[in-house]
């Protein structure tokens, strides 16, 4: 004799479970948390490099960086002085919630603004997994073609920013920007979208301020300013006449 | 390609579910998945049968039934008294 029994029960339950745990953690230190995520070589790795360097003095900053194999993301981004641990997966081809919260073992939150995670290179299974994350963000470089988001829909649709990258090689292949966003649009209504060159540093200011909303609507308590720091020139960043050199070069001027 | 860790995560959840009924085994069980889940049901039917062969579970059949959205859930076991 047999006998179905209803489950329901989601099948990545404990991951769901960790994740949870880990989004209350990140609520708690008021630690902002994204999730980058995109096929091999679109810039992920380009873009945190570019971010890292231009990030505002006291901000306090660290990275997790999955990779199937080798630890060469973790050394290009640890040049920039900010704490960087590398998850090698072994074969695994996305971050789950438990890898992450292995990984930040003996890092303090309460003692960092921003989480900054780098996925493994993979447009299908990272988008599964929630990592307790404040924000999915997927990178689409003008390489790749801009039929990419009709054809991956499922990470197209989780994303809460796309970033369409390498935009600088626009002239050199067939991407129809105008079709991307279109693309873009009819799986995600609401995702913002954001086109950047990481070479010509184009766009990096409206991903900066992207970033930095977010930092700002996770602290209230900061009064008005975007960055607790003060005086930086992010904190004036909507104004349209400082350009990404001029707040880099605030930035190199202040470490020196 | 994470298909074959999703299987494992059935295969998990069955035994979990199996282990709360003593005298009984699981011969069947039910997955809802979206259609913005991510995931293919040809491979994930190839990795958890690849999976289920010579394991404790074997014989265990597998029906997926489409949803709407990311949904991706177990719906339920069929038990079969030993």
């Amino acid at each position: 004799m047999s006998n179905v029994v209803p489950v329901e029960k989601k099948v990545l339950s404990e991951n769901a479970r960790i994740a949870a745990e880990l989004r209350e953690r990140f609520a708690r230190s008021g630690t902002l948390v994204v999730n980058l995520i995109s096929a091999p070589g679109s810039g992920k790795t380009r873009l945190l490099e570019r971010t890292l360097e231009s990030l505002p003095e006291g901000l306090r900053v660290a990275v997790l960086t999955g990779d199937i194999q080798t630890e060469r993301d973790a050394e290009r981004l640890a040049r920039f002085g900010y704490p960087v641990r590398q998850i090698t997966t072994g074969g695994t081809c996305h971050l789950d919630a438990s890898m992450i919260m292995r990984h930040l073992e003996g890092w303090k939150l309460d003692e960092l603004d921003i989480l900054f995670i780098e996925n493994v290179g993979n447009l299908v299974c990272p988008s599964s997994y929630d990592l307790g994350e404040e924000a999915k963000i997927v990178l689409l470089s003008v390489t790749e073609g801009d039929e990419k988001p009709l054809k991956y829909p499922s990470i197209f649709f989780k994303s809460k920013l796309i970033l369409i990258t390498k935009t600088d090689l626009l002239p050199y292949v067939p991407f129809d920007l105008a079709q991307a966003r279109a693309n873009a649009r009819s799986i995600n209504q609401t995702a913002d979208i954001i086109e950047v060159s990481t070479e010509r540093q184009e766009g990096l200011m409206a991903w900066m301020d992207w970033l930095f909303a977010r930092k700002y609507l996770r602290m209230p308590q900061s009064g008005g300013k975007l960055i607790p720091t003060g005086g930086s020139p992010w904190v004036v960043s909507r104004s349209p006449e400082t350009t990404w050199e001029e707040r880099r070069a605030w930035r190199c001027g202040r470490n020196k | 390609m994470h298909e074959l860790g999703i299987a494992a995560s059935v295969l998990d959840a069955v035994r979990t579910e199996v282990g709360m009924r003593p005298g009984y085994r699981a011969t069947g069980v039910g997955l809802r998945i979206g259609a913005l889940a991510g995931l293919d049901p040809d491979s994930l039917r190839f990795g958890f049968e690849a999976m289920v062969s010579d394991s404790d579970l074997d014989p265990l059949r597998l029906e997926v039934e489409s949803a709407n959205g990311e949904e991706l859930d177990i719906a339920w076991i069929e038990l079969e008294e030993t």
